[in-house]
Parts: structure tokens; C-alpha cells; sequence
């Protein structure tokens, strides 16, 4: 049912924007803020498939520009994260799931979302400190590998309850 | 390939993203502004509570810069607190030494010794079963073989041997060491000799019918001009005594009152006083309470232990043989009944 998955999909993208906002952020790690929410928009794409993966990206992206204190341009996280979503989905052979493959993609993908991101704000005209961007792509990554373990199974666990019709198996 | 379906929902999702940051980009108060507000009220409420929630965690600062600031400041207040420790010490120290300084000139204001003031260097090691330090006063400082050597709390000992500019004492605990005694505020004497312990020393009475106390003070009788030993000057307290009055050998055990462990400053007394002092060196807690020791001594006796200052000049080096013969008598019952 659409708004099983509805309600699945807000739920766990609100709650990690509100933990990487209030919580990851402040937690003052060296490099970049760990990002929970595209380890989420992640673990949805590898649990409901890459046409939700690429919605929960759009949805993803919305709500973290959206939440205080965010003041970048309302739609760039969106378009990185649906990309990231519907990509995500789409190359994982839902057959050929070992843990160090998923990990791999969840890091692969918040590096590469750092560094779209940093584009498409450099490309409309932000100031983007390119000295930084291989620091903050790489540890972008580690955290996000570090965090897959928790995120990814916990999501599976919730998609199978909530929503096992669209499990995508 | 890609379903229909998706096609159309990628296609709706980037024009609807491409559609919100050209919108948004045009600035203002467009149609995003009114979703801007709607986001930042619902989020702004949830990040309260999720930021209550967290903020044991999360603390006033970032932890981990703060760990990094901490590291530092603990470095910082590290090296204060050695730098402040090392000068306690030395204040510590100064303080030890002025106050054994003050306690040594009270010694040689009160019984009108000269003396050379004096540190210890080096102290005998215990295995060699001598209890003798070096000092580093000698020759040049007018230091000579049997002076005596004091402290702020009494004798120390005296010196055996003389270099240019140090010199070894031999201290009062040396089992080789005998010092003439005599108890404070009577006229009964004896001789002090060293056990070769750090804390206690013999006394044998010469007289055995002496009438001795547990908290008797001894100070030294005096030698002739003064060497070994200077007269007056504080020995230790009785703290036992074997045998009854009139056996032949009777000894008192004697706490001195100079700690010989901790010894630092000292002084030699290069010239002893012109009149016995007496009893006047003898610092507060030296003697037993007022009451109870110059009590038993009668008339004849108080006149000296009174004005020992003044008026000791007479039974200095000899006492009256009066005085002796008189005391057994008169103190007998009150030991006998204790």
C-alpha cells in the first residue's frame, strides 16, 4: 500500500535529518558531518528498489534543506540524492548482497554526494572551498561506512514490517 | 530497460528539483517561501526535543574539538602545576631552613652560645653502625675538634673532625657517644650515652639514690671550657627507667629531643657561655608542667632553677653538695608512693 511506504519513507528521513542536524553535526567530528540521510535515502534504494530509492532521495534531499539551520538552495540535495537513490537501487542485484559490497556503495555514495553537491553549488555561484572538498569526501565516506552496519539492516528490518508488499526482492 | 513508471517518476523528480533551485534561487518571498517557514516550523520543533534529548551528549561544545582544547589545556595546567610544585618546595624548604635558623638563635640568645651556623651534607650510611654526619663548616670557619653542635631543639653532638671547610659529627644517638647529664631543675647528674638507636639513649645516674621521673628533662652538665659539651643544653626527656631507687645500676631510657634523622641546620658552638646557663635553654614542651617539677626541690633549690639566667652563676660547674645529700630525703615518699 502506497501509504505504508509513504509513512516509512517520512518517517526515517525525518528522523535522520533531525539526528544529523541535532545531533551528528554537533558532535564536532574532524572533516564532514557524517550523513545519515543518505544512508538512509541508501538503505530505502537497496531495501524498496530504485524508483523508491530515487523518491526517497527527492524526499531526502527536500526535508534536509528544508530543516533549520539549512540556507542552501532548496532542490540541490534533492537532485543529488534522487540520482543517488535511483542508481543505488538500480546496480545492486538484490541476489548479490555481501556486507563489505554494501558498505562499499554506501561510502561510494556519500563521497560522491559531497562532491555533486560542492558542484552544483559551485556552479550556482556559491564559494565553495575546493581545498577541502577531498577531506571532507573522504571522511564523508568513512562515516558513512561506519554508520551502514547500523542503518542498513535497521531499515530492511522496518521495510519488511511496515511495508513488505514493495520489498524489493 | 527502465518501466515506464519510472521513467516518469525520475523525470517528475528532477524537474521538480531543477523547478525548486531556479525558484529558490530567484530569492524573495517566491512560492518557497512559504515552505521554507512550513519545514522550519515542523523541524524547528522536532530539533528541539531531538536536541534536549541529545545534549549530554553533544554538551555546550563539540567534543571532540573540545578533547583536542582539553588535551592542550591539561598540558598547560600540567606544566603550571609542576613549575608551582618546584617552587612549594623551595618555599617549603626555605621556610624548614629560617625556622631552624630562628629555632637555633632562640638556643644561643637564651643561653648565650656563639656559634657557626652550619648544614648537614652528608649523612653516615646506617650499615656502618656510626652516627655521624659532615657538615660544611671546618677549620675556616672556626670549627675544632670536640665542639659541640646544636640544633634549634638541643644537642646534636660534637665534632670529631676538621677538614678546611667541613667537619664530621659525631651525634649524641653514636653508641660511642657519653654526654655528662643532668636532670633539669635538680642537681642529680649522670652520663648520656648513645644506644646507636635514633631515638633513644641511656642515662645512668651516679647517684643511685637519685629521685628520677619519667618526664625528666636532661640538659648537659658542661665540660671544661666547654669541650665537649657546652653546659645547658637540651639533651632529652626520661621516657622509662629500670631498676628502684638505691639499686646499684640504674638507667633511665632517654628520648632526645633532636631528631637525628631529620637534621639540616645546625650550629657549632665555637664559644660556650660564661655562666651555666642552667635550665633556660630548655624550650617550651622540653620540660614537664611547671607544677609538678620544681615542686619536690624546697627552697634551696627553686632560687637557682628560678633565676637561672641571673643568678646561676655560683653553682655552675660544681653544685653545692648540700643540695644532693637533701633531695633523696625529701622526694623519697613521693616516689615511693607513685
Amino acid at each position: 500500500m502506497l501509504w505504508r511506504q509513504a509513512v516509512l519513507m517520512v518517517g526515517l528521513l525525518v528522523a535522520a535529518v533531525v539526528l544529523e542536524v541535532t545531533l551528528l553535526s554537533r558532535l564536532g567530528l574532524p572533516g564532514a558531518t557524517p550523513d545519515l540521510v543518505v544512508v538512509t535515502i541508501v538503505a530505502i534504494a537497496l531495501a524498496l528498489g530504485p524508483t523508491r530509492g530515487a523518491v526517497a532521495g527527492f524526499l531526502g534531499g527536500v526535508l534536509l534543506d528544508l530543516a533549520p539551520p539549512a540556507d542552501t538552495p532548496i532542490g540541490v540535495n534533492a537532485l543529488v540524492y534522487l540520482v543517488i537513490g535511483y542508481v543505488t537501487g538500480f546496480i545492486i542485484d538484490p541476489r548479490d548482497r555481501t556486507v563489505p559490497l554494501l558498505m562499499g556503495i554506501v561510502g561510494l555514495s556519500a563521497g560522491a554526494a559531497t562532491l555533486a553537491v560542492a558542484a552544483i553549488d559551485s556552479v550556482l555561484g556559491d564559494r565553495i572551498e575546493w581545498g577541502q572538498i577531498p577531506q571532507l569526501t573522504l571522511t564523508s565516506a568513512l562515516y558513512a561506512v561506519a554508520l551502514a552496519p547500523l542503518v542498513v539492516p535497521g531499515v530492511a528490518w522496518l521495510a519488511r514490517r511496515i511495508a513488505p508488499d514493495a520489498v524489493f526482492e | 530497460m527502465l518501466s515506464r513508471r519510472t521513467r516518469m517518476v525520475l523525470a517528475v523528480l528532477i524537474v521538480a528539483s531543477l523547478t525548486f533551485i531556479i525558484l529558490d534561487l530567484r530569492g524573495g518571498q517566491g512560492p518557497l517561501g512559504g515552505l521554507r517557514s512550513f519545514g522550519a516550523n515542523i523541524f524547528g520543533g522536532l530539533e528541539r526535543v531531538s536536541s534536549t534529548v541529545f545534549s549530554p551528549v553533544t554538551g555546550a561544545s563539540s567534543w571532540w574539538s573540545s578533547m583536542r582544547d582539553q588535551a592542550a589545556q591539561i598540558d598547560q595546567l600540567k606544566a603550571e602545576n609542576g613549575k608551582l610544585r618546584g617552587d612549594l618546595t623551595t618555599l617549603q624548604s626555605d621556610k624548614a631552613r629560617a625556622d631552624a635558623l630562628d629555632a637555633l638563635l632562640r638556643v644561643s640568645s637564651v643561653g648565650d652560645y656563639r656559634f657557626v651556623p652550619a648544614e648537614v651534607l652528608a649523612v653516615g650510611p646506617a650499615q656502618d653502625f656510626a652516627w655521624t654526619v659532615a657538615i660544611d663548616a671546618g677549620r675556616n670557619d672556626g670549627v675544632e675538634n670536640d665542639m659541640s653542635v646544636i640544633n634549634g631543639d638541643g644537642l646534636v653532638g660534637h665534632v670529631v673532625k676538621t677538614t678546611a671547610n667541613s667537619a664530621t659529627v659525631m651525634l649524641v644517638t653514636d653508641a660511642e657517644s657519653s654526654v655528662g647529664a643532668r636532670i633539669a631543675g635538680s642537681e642529680e647528674i649522670g652520663v648520656v650515652s648513645g644506644t646507636g638507636e635514633q631515638d633513644s639513649l641511656n642515662f645512668q645516674l651516679l647517684d643511685p639514690m637519685a629521685d628520677v621521673r619519667v618526664g625528666d628533662s636532661l640538659v648537659t652538665f658542661g665540660s671544661k671550657s666547654g669541650r665537649p659539651y657546652a653546659p645547658g643544653l637540651p639533651i632529652g626527656q626520661i621516657v622509662s627507667i629500670s631498676g628502684s631507687a638505691g639499686d646499684l645500676t640504674r638507667v633511665a631510657k632517654v628520648r632526645p629531643f633532636v631528631d637525628v634523622s631529620t637534621l639540616s641546620v645546625v650550629g657549632v658552638v665555637t664559644r660556650p657561655p660564661r655562666v651555666d646557663p642552667r635550665d633556660s635553654v630548655l624550650g617550651k614542651g622540653q620540660v614537664l608542667d611547671s607544677a609538678s617539677s620544681p615542686a619536690p626541690l624546697g627552697g634551696s633549690a627553686s632560687g637557682t632553677t628560678g633565676g637561672s639566667t641571673a643568678g646561676s652563676a655560683g653553682p655552675s660547674s660544681s653544685p653545692p653538695a648540700s643540695n644532693q645529700v637533701e633531695q633523696p630525703a625529701s622526694r623519697a615518699p613521693s616516689s615511693g608512693g607513685g
